[in-house]
C-alpha cells in the first residue's frame, strides 16, 4: 500500500493526523513530468506525421521574422540618420519602445485572462485534476504557465526582430542581446499574472457577468485607443515631421513613461544595455549596471506578481470553479439583482433572440438551393451564433476594421492625391480579404471535420453528401460577402473613390468571398481531421495551414489583377503618367484592354479557386468512410 | 478503520443552480464496508450530489464529510481518500496508459517504485498489458474505462465513488467491476455508485437511495423494503417507477413539494445507517 491514511480521531474534526499527502515539491515534479511527456509525444507526432506542416510553419515564421527585422532595421537606420541629435533620438526610441511594450502589456493581460478562463474553467482535464489530492494552487500554476507560454510566444516572435535590429543599428555590446531574453520573459509574466488574477476575481465574484466584464474592458481599451489615435493624428497641415510635431507627439505619449509601468522598466533596461560600454560623464553607474538594475526590478516584480497570483489561485480557484458551474442557469432576474448591468445583457439576449428567429425564417425562405440545403444553412447559422468564440472573434476583427475605416480622415491622408487614395483603397480591400481568410480558415475549414465526427446523424438522413458541402459553401459565402462588401463600400465612401473603382471593388469583394469560401470548404472536405475535437486545433493543422496560405495567395493575386490596371488608369486620368509612357506602353485603348483583362482574369481565377477545391472536396467527401 | 464513523456524511446539503434547486436538504450517512447505490431519473440530482462529494462543486448549504473531513475545507485530504470514476472520464490523449497511471500515482504521493508495483498489479487485474504502452487516443471506450478504474484504485482508496460505472464495459469487465466492488466492501471499504441500471443496484447494493427532483425520497436496503411490505410482489424497477411517478403526480397536483406527504404511507423515515453486515444478514 503506497499511501496509508489515518482517520481524524472523532470523525468530525480535522485536528488529528489525516491522510498522507504528497509534498508540494512532489506535486510540482509530477505536473512538470506530465507536461514534458505530453510535449515529447506531441513533438514526436509532429515530426513523424506533419513534417511538411512543421517546415511550412518554420518557414513562414522565419519569413515573418525577417520582414519585421528588415522593416525595423531600416526604420532605426532612418531615424538615426534623420535625427542627428543623440538625446532626441534616444528619447524617440524610448517612447517607441515604451508605447510598444505598454500596448503589448495590455494585450497580454487580456489574452492571458481569456486563455486562463478557458483552461481553468472549461478545460476537459480540470474535472480530473480537481478531484485529485493536489492543491488548487498547483492546478492554477500548471495552467498559468501554459497560458503564459501560449500568450507570449508570439510576443517574443514579434519583439525579438525589433530589438535585435535596434541592437545592430546602435552597435550594442554583446550583453545587450544576452539580457533581451530574461527581460522579455520576466516582462510577460507581469501582465499574465494580472490577467490571471482578474480572471479569477471576475469568475469568483461575478460569474454571471463575466462576458459583460470582458466586453467592458475591450470597449474601454478601444475607446482609449481611439482617443490616442485621434490625438496623434490631429496634425496641422504642413506641421508633419517638424520639431514642433515631434515635441507634440512626445508630450502626448508621456503617459507611457510613468515610472511604475513595467513597460518603462523594460524599455529603460534594454536601452541602457544598448549604450556603449563607456559611461557618460554625468552617469553614476555604467550602462550595464543600470540595465542590470532594471532587469532585477523586472524579475523581482514578475516573481512577486506570480506569487500573488498563485495565492489568489489557492484561495479562490475552487470556489470560482464551483460558482461558475452552478451559475450557468441563473435566471435573468437573479443576475440583475446581483449586478444591475446584467439587465443590459437581458435586453440584448431578448433582442438577439428576436433577431435570430427572424433571420432563421428569412434564411429558410431565401431562394438558394433546395429546402434541405437551406435547413442545413440555418443549422450552421444557429451553431455560429450560439458559439461566442466564433461571433466574438468575428465581431472583434471586423469591428476593428470598421473602426479604422470610420476614422480614416483623421489620419490626414492627402485624399486629393488620386493614386495614393487608390492604393490605400486596394490595401483596405486586401486587409478585409485577409481578415476574411482568417475567418474562413478558423471557422469554416474545421466544420467538415467536426461534421464527420457526428456523421452518423447526417449520414442517416435522406440527403446527398454534395448537399452538405453546398450548404457549407452557401453558409460561408453568405456570412462573409455582406460584411466584406459593406466594409469595402464604407472604405471607398470615406476615401471618395470614383464609381467605376467602387464597382471594381465590389466585384473583387464578391470574388474574394466566393473564392475563400470555396477554398476553405473544398480543402476542409479534402483534408479532414476526424481525430481532433477542437476547431482551433483542426485549423492549426496542415490542412488549415495550407488553406490559410492558399487563401493569402489568392487574395494577393485577385487584388493585384484588379488593382494594377485601375492604378495605371487613375494615373493617366490625373495626368501623372503620359499615354505613351509607363509599363506596357500606356495609351488610352491599351489601358482599357488591361483593365478588362485584369477583371476578366480575376473572374476566371475566382471561379477556378471556387470550382477546383469544391470539385476535389466533393470527390473526397463522396468516397469518405466515417 | 472504525466501522461506526460514517465514511460519507451529507448534512442538510442543498445545491442550487440559479433558481433551480438541484439537491435539496440531503442528509445521508454511508458507513465503511457498505455498497450504496444512488438511483434517480435523469436530472434528479445524482451527478450534482456526486460532484459535491468529490469536491468539484460546493454545496450552497450544509456540509459533506468524507471520513470526517469536510470536502470544502479540506479538499486534498478528502480527495486522497476517494477514488472517483466520473460519468465522462478524461484521459490525456498524448500520454500512454502507463504514463497516465504513473502521473496519478505520483500526485497521490507514491514513490517511483511503489507506482511501478501498483501499476503492474492494476494492469494484471484489469488486463491492460496489451495496450498499456499505447497512446490513450487510440483506445476504445471500454479500454479507457478500464484504465480509469485502474487509476482510481491505484492508491487503494477507502471510498470508491462511481457515476454510471458500467457504461462501455464488456460483460467480462462488468463482472470484474462487480466482483471488485463486493471484495472492497468485504474489506471494509465503501462503494458509492450512481446508476440507472436497477439490476446492478439490486444485485450488489447493501442500501439504495432514490433521489427525485433533488430530494432523497427513499433510503433503505432491499431487505428492509421486503420486511416492511413496500415491495409487495414488485421488483425494484416497478418500485422505482411507482415511487418516482407518485412524486411526479404529486408535484403536478400541488405546487408545494413535500416528499414525506407523497411517500407511500408505509415508507419508513430515512433509516439510520446500519452496519452493512446487518443489511446482508437481513437480505439472507
Amino acid at each position: 500500500m503506497a499511501t496509508s491514511w489515518v482517520l481524524p480521531a472523532d470523525g468530525k474534526t480535522t485536528t488529528s493526523l489525516g491522510p498522507i499527502l504528497p509534498s508540494l515539491s512532489a506535486e510540482a515534479w509530477a505536473f512538470w513530468r506530465l507536461r514534458c511527456q505530453r510535449t515529447i509525444w506531441a513533438l514526436r507526432r509532429v515530426l513523424q506525421e506533419s513534417r511538411l506542416r512543421l517546415a511550412l510553419v518554420l518557414l513562414l515564421s522565419g519569413v515573418l521574422w525577417g520582414v519585421i527585422f528588415w522593416l525595423c532595421w531600416d526604420g532605426f537606420r532612418f531615424l538615426r540618420s534623420a535625427v542627428g541629435h543623440a538625446p532626441t533620438h534616444d528619447q524617440i526610441v524610448h517612447h517607441v519602445f515604451g508605447m510598444y511594450l505598454l500596448a503589448l502589456m495590455l494585450m497580454l493581460m487580456i489574452s492571458c485572462g481569456i486563455l486562463l478562463y478557458g483552461m481553468l474553467f472549461r478545460g476537459p482535464d480540470i474535472s480530473l485534476l480537481l478531484t485529485l489530492p493536489v492543491s488548487a494552487q498547483r492546478v492554477f500554476l500548471h495552467k498559468f504557465q501554459e497560458a503564459v507560454w501560449l500568450s507570449s510566444w508570439a510576443f517574443v516572435l514579434l519583439s525579438s526582430p525589433m530589438f535585435v535590429a535596434y541592437g545592430l543599428v546602435a552597435h550594442s555590446p554583446w550583453y545587450y542581446y544576452a539580457v533581451l531574453v530574461p527581460f522579455l520573459i520576466s516582462f510577460s509574466y507581469i501582465p499574465a499574472a494580472i490577467g490571471a488574477m482578474a480572471c479569477l476575481v471576475v469568475v469568483r465574484w461575478f460569474p454571471g457577468a463575466r462576458m459583460l466584464f470582458l466586453v467592458g474592458v475591450i470597449l474601454v481599451l478601444v475607446a482609449g485607443g481611439a482617443w490616442l489615435v485621434r490625438g496623434l493624428s490631429s496634425t496641422e497641415p504642413g506641421d508633419l515631421l517638424t520639431p514642433h510635431w515631434f515635441q507634440s507627439m512626445l508630450h502626448r505619449l508621456r503617459f507611457s513613461q510613468h515610472r511604475m509601468l513595467p513597460s518603462w522598466w523594460v524599455s529603460m533596461g534594454i536601452l541602457e544595455a544598448a549604450q556603449p560600454k563607456q559611461p557618460a560623464p554625468w552617469a553614476s553607474r555604467p550602462p550595464w549596471a543600470e540595465s542590470l538594475l532594471f532587469l532585477t526590478v523586472t524579475i523581482s516584480n514578475a516573481l512577486l506578481f506570480r506569487q500573488i497570483a498563485a495565492g489568489v489561485g489557492q484561495r479562490w480557484y475552487r470556489t470560482a470553479y464551483s460558482r461558475l458551474h452552478t451559475q450557468q442557469h441563473a435566471s435573468d432576474q437573479e443576475l440583475r439583482r446581483r449586478f444591475w448591468l446584467t439587465g443590459v445583457v437581458r435586453f440584448l439576449r431578448q433582442w438577439s433572440h428576436w433577431a435570430s428567429q427572424n433571420v432563421d425564417r428569412l434564411l429558410v425562405h431565401l431562394p438558394m438551393g433546395s429546402q434541405t440545403i437551406r435547413l442545413l444553412v440555418v443549422k450552421d447559422f444557429r451553431l455560429f451564433r450560439r458559439d461566442p468564440v466564433q461571433w466574438s472573434q468575428f465581431l472583434v476583427f471586423f469591428g476593428l476594421v470598421l473602426f479604422y475605416f470610420l476614422h480614416m480622415r483623421p489620419f490626414s491622408y492627402d485624399i486629393h492625391h488620386a493614386t495614393w487614395v487608390n492604393m490605400v483603397s486596394f490595401l483596405n480591400l486586401s486587409v478585409v480579404g485577409l481578415l476574411l481568410s482568417t475567418f474562413t480558415t478558423r471557422f469554416v475549414f474545421p466544420t467538415i471535420s467536426l461534421e464527420g465526427r457526428r456523421f452518423w446523424l447526417l449520414g442517416l438522413l435522406p440527403l446527398r453528401r454534395e448537399q452538405i458541402l453546398w450548404s457549407k459553401f452557401i453558409y460561408a459565402f453568405g456570412s462573409s460577402v455582406f460584411p466584406c462588401s459593406l466594409l469595402v463600400l464604407l472604405s471607398d465612401w470615406k476615401l471618395g473613390i470614383s464609381p467605376l473603382i467602387i464597382g471594381i471593388h465590389q466585384l473583387t469583394a464578391g470574388l474574394l468571398a466566393m473564392g475563400l469560401s470555396g477554398i476553405s470548404v473544398g480543402l476542409g472536405a479534402k483534408m479532414p481531421n476526424f481525430q481532433e475535437t477542437s476547431p482551433a486545433r483542426i485549423a492549426a493543422g496542415f490542412g488549415g495551414t495550407l488553406c490559410l496560405v492558399l487563401s493569402a495567395l489568392y487574395i494577393v493575386l485577385i487584388v493585384a489583377m484588379t488593382a494594377l490596371p485601375s492604378h495605371f488608369w487613375l494615373a493617366l486620368q490625373t495626368g501623372q503618367a503620359t499615354w505613351s509612357s509607363g509599363p506596357f506602353g500606356l495609351w488610352e485603348t491599351n489601358i482599357r484592354f488591361w483593365m478588362f483583362l485584369g477583371i476578366g482574369c480575376s473572374l476566371l481565377l475566382g471561379l477556378t479557386a471556387t470550382a477546383v477545391p469544391m470539385y476535389l472536396g466533393f470527390r473526397a467527401f463522396r468516397r469518405m468512410e466515417f | 478503520m472504525n466501522p461506526f464513523v460514517p465514511m460519507i456524511e451529507f448534512q442538510h446539503v442543498r445545491r442550487t443552480f440559479g433558481r433551480t434547486v438541484a439537491v435539496d436538504d440531503l442528509s445521508l450517512s454511508v458507513l465503511p464496508g457498505e455498497i450504496f447505490a444512488f438511483l434517480g431519473p435523469n436530472g434528479a440530482g445524482k451527478t450534482t450530489t456526486i460532484k459535491m462529494l468529490v469536491g468539484l462543486l460546493h454545496p450552497s448549504q450544509g456540509t459533506i464529510r468524507v471520513a470526517g473531513w469536510d470536502v470544502v475545507e479540506h479538499p486534498r485530504e478528502a480527495a486522497q481518500l476517494i477514488g472517483y470514476v466520473p460519468d465522462e472520464p478524461f484521459l490525456y490523449d498524448k500520454l500512454t496508459g502507463r504514463e497516465f497511471l504513473d502521473f496519478i500515482a505520483r500526485v497521490r504521493g507514491m514513490s517511483p517504485r511503489q507506482a511501478q508495483e501498483r501499476i503492474a498489479q492494476q494492469a494484471e487485474l484489469f488486463q491492460l498489458e496489451d495496450f498499456l504502452d499505447q497512446l490513450t487516443e487510440t483506445y476504445s471506450h471500454g479500454m479507457k474505462q478500464r484504465i480509469v478504474f485502474a487509476s482510481v484504485l491505484l492508491h487503494d482508496p477507502p471510498l470508491l465513488v462511481a457515476d454510471e460505472p458500467m457504461i462501455g464495459l464488456d460483460p467480462r469487465s462488468v463482472r470484474l467491476v462487480k466482483d471488485l466492488m463486493r471484495a472492497r466492501a468485504a474489506e471494509g471499504k465503501t462503494v458509492f455508485i450512481s446508476t440507472h441500471t436497477l439490476a446492478l443496484a439490486e444485485e450488489i447494493a447493501d442500501r439504495i437511495g432514490i433521489i427525485h427532483r433533488g430530494r432523497l425520497i427513499f433510503v433503505g436496503s432491499l431487505a428492509q423494503m421486503h420486511q416492511q411490505g413496500l415491495m409487495q410482489d414488485k421488483n425494484l424497477e416497478e418500485f422505482f417507477l411507482e415511487l418516482t411517478n407518485t412524486q411526479l403526480q404529486s408535484q403536478s397536483s400541488t405546487d408545494t413539494f413535500t416528499p414525506a406527504d407523497s411517500l407511500p404511507t408505509s415508507t419508513p423515515a430515512i433509516p439510520e445507517a446500519l452496519p452493512p453486515s446487518q443489511h446482508r444478514s437481513a437480505s439472507a
